[in-house]
């Protein structure tokens, strides 16, 4: 049988890129051959952006409140979909059932929180300034938008940027990650079904080329970002030469630290959560657990994060017993071993090796890792400073509170930072000094809700303005000021 | 784990499709089992509504119930053919008090990373506790 080959959707349109060149898409849980996804080119972009840039005068002057109807049958469409899209999700990617269904619902919680457009898009204004002079100030749409989405969220983060653009009048183009393509093709699928105008919404596949054609497109107003630390620097960059706004959300190396009084065991099920969901491929993963407590305090912490890591059940993510999928492709697991040898060969003690692997089912071994703990793991290692993206956690220790922040703030990433603890004190000193961009107070996974913005500084973030709430809403907005008199 | 969301479906489907069968045989309580029957596909429901509505990529509950073993809580629903009420009123006590117990447990072993699921099962184990047919 043939394998199905992915289209982009151009101007209202299903398709096929104008390339021979595709790559496979692979289920790493089951190592079958899912679809293959074309490599676009420059024509397949121009034709995206063209069409794009003739649907926004019309789009722009559509009422909001029209504009958000679009987003209500969209969220309806999401409802009705929500298991099959979760399960596409787990196919591509490799997470857990749950886990997709967690991505779909923050998805869908995009879509509603835009559709409060047309309040959240108001502008504010100031009668008699001076005598029988008023000011106000209006936000408009700027034209065309678009997203380089990363293959760890494939269904959710293009959602974290798309519907606010749209509802606020702009139009959009969408690249999803060539390793993890097919959550797109689902929404836009939806996209399409709605009946949006031609051109207001556009996806076009493909890598690199396409990536850099959309930061140096003349007619590309601003690009949404989300990936690596050095691809985030590259974007801010390149979008500052070709006068772009930017919003690069990057890489992250996120720290928890444990308090002598934190309530260890209801933790750990958070600390699971945190190290170990998503295969620790996210951005908001734990990734260092910081102790804070004299040596008794440390071993009982250690020991209960390393039995309850040793507990956890890999396998294929619809297996709904399993907790933990695969990494998302071999040359992921390759590399998160070469990190874990590297953690050894620096003096880390690796107290449990996920290389052993021990698998539910029978699944092919080729992307399983089960969860690696390392101890005595210090500040000059590359385990503790460097982004694994996968299921390893490092331990460290700190004397107190003000040298477990003082640890934080030497690695360069500030994405997120959690702390458990039942001390008011320490966690407002927490909650204050900490330089990170989303702060957790025993909350490991800090992940903002649609109406807040997504925090993220230092090293984990290039832009001004975060994506979510209030923020993109400006983000996707230029403000305009009137000052009017009447004679 | 999804498993456990599997489970509750069981449990609530297998006690109703039970209930059904006694309003049946047992003219005399066929309104009591009726209308546990329905409240069981309601309890189902809003638990399911509760917890699709609340699992994001922050509230996953992958390890939230770390611990349940469903197979404790597991009951046949199989009456002997010469069943009278008192046997089914027992029955009935045995099937209410496991599904309880197992809601009490998934409650406990939920509360450190969910909010509203612990809340829901709790208050469904607590409506539960009026159906006593041997009172």
């Amino acid at each position: 049988m043939a394998v199905k080959r992915l289209q982009n959707y151009i101007n209202g349109e299903w398709v096929d890129a104008q390339t021979d060149e595709y790559v496979e898409i692979i289920n790493p849980a089951r190592m079958e051959l899912l679809c293959e996804c074309p490599m676009s080119t420059k024509a397949d972009l121009d034709a995206a952006v063209e069409g794009a840039v003739e649907a926004y005068s019309d789009w722009r002057n559509t009422p909001p409140v029209a504009r958000a109807r679009y987003l209500h049958r969209l969220i309806e469409l999401m409802e009705d979909k929500f298991n099959e899209l979760s399960v596409v999700q787990t196919r591509e990617h490799g997470k857990t059932i749950d886990e997709s269904r967690g991505e779909t619902r923050r998805g869908i919680e995009m879509v509603e929180v835009a559709s409060g457009i047309p309040t959240t898009m108001q502008g504010f204004n100031l009668e008699d300034i001076a005598h029988g002079i008023d000011e106000y100030a209006i936000y408009q749409p700027l034209g065309v938008f678009c997203c380089i989405a990363p293959f760890n969220f494939p269904f959710m983060v293009p959602l974290w940027f798309l519907p606010f653009a749209i509802a606020t009048g702009n139009t959009f183009i969408v690249k999803p990650s060539p390793r993890t393509p097919m959550s797109q093709c689902e929404l836009f699928d939806m996209l399409d079904e709605i009946g949006l105008p031609p051109g207001v919404v556009n996806m076009v596949h493909g890598g690199a080329e396409i990536a850099n054609g959309l930061m140096e497109h003349p007619d590309i107003k601003g690009v949404t970002f989300v990936g690596s630390t050095p691809v985030g620097r590259h974007v801010y960059k390149k979008c500052g030469e070709t006068g772009k706004r930017v919003i690069a959300q990057a890489g992250a190396k996120n720290f928890i630290v444990i308090m002598p009084d934190a309530e260890i065991d209801k933790a750990m099920v958070s600390l699971m959560s945190s190290f170990f969901g998503n295969t620790g491929q996210r951005c908001l993963s734990g990734a260092n657990l910081l102790v804070v407590g004299d040596d008794k305090r440390y071993r009982e912490v250690v020991d209960k994060f390393v039995s309850a890591a040793k507990a956890i059940r890999v396998g294929d993510g619809l297996d709904e017993s399993v907790q933990m999928g695969p990494v998302q492709n071999v040359e992921s697991k390759q590399r998160i071993i070469g990190m874990i040898e590297k953690g050894i060969e620096e003096g880390a003690k690796l107290t449990l090796d996920g290389r052993k692997l021990n698998l539910v089912g029978d699944v092919p071994e080729d992307c399983f890792l089960n969860p690696s703990v390392f101890e005595n793991v210090t500040l000059d290692m590359t385990i503790a400073r460097e982004e694994i993206f996968g299921p390893v956690a490092s331990i460290l220790r700190a004397g107190d509170l003000d040298e477990a922040i003082d640890m934080i703030h030497q690695i360069p990433y500030g994405n997120s930072a959690a702390i458990f603890t039942n001390n008011g004190k320490w966690a407002r000193q927490f909650q204050h000094d900490v330089v990170a961009g989303n702060v957790g107070i025993n909350v490991g996974i800090v992940a903002p809700m649609a109406f807040f913005p997504f925090g993220g500084m230092k090293d984990s973030f290039f832009g001004v303005l975060h994506g979510q709430g209030r923020d993109v809403v400006r983000f996707f907005t230029e403000s305009k000021i009137v000052i009017q008199r009447w004679f | 784990m999804a498993a456990v969301m599997t489970f509750i479906s069981k449990v609530e489907e297998d006690s109703a499709g039970f209930y059904e069968r006694c309003a049946e045989r047992f003219p005399e309580l066929r309104e009591e089992f009726l209308s546990w029957s329905k409240e069981n596909r309601k309890f189902e429901k809003n638990i399911k509504r509760t917890y699709y509505g609340v699992i994001t990529d922050t509230i996953e509950s992958n390890f939230s119930f770390e611990g349940l073993d469903t197979q404790d809580y597991e009951f046949d629903t199989e009456l002997p053919q010469d069943a009278d009420s008192s046997v089914v009123k027992k029955k009935t006590e045995e099937i209410e008090r496991k599904i309880k117990e197992f809601y009490l447990k998934a409650a406990e072993l939920s509360e450190g990373l969910l909010a509203d699921i612990p809340r829901v099962l709790r208050k469904i184990a607590k409506k539960r506790e009026g159906r006593n047919l041997l009172a």
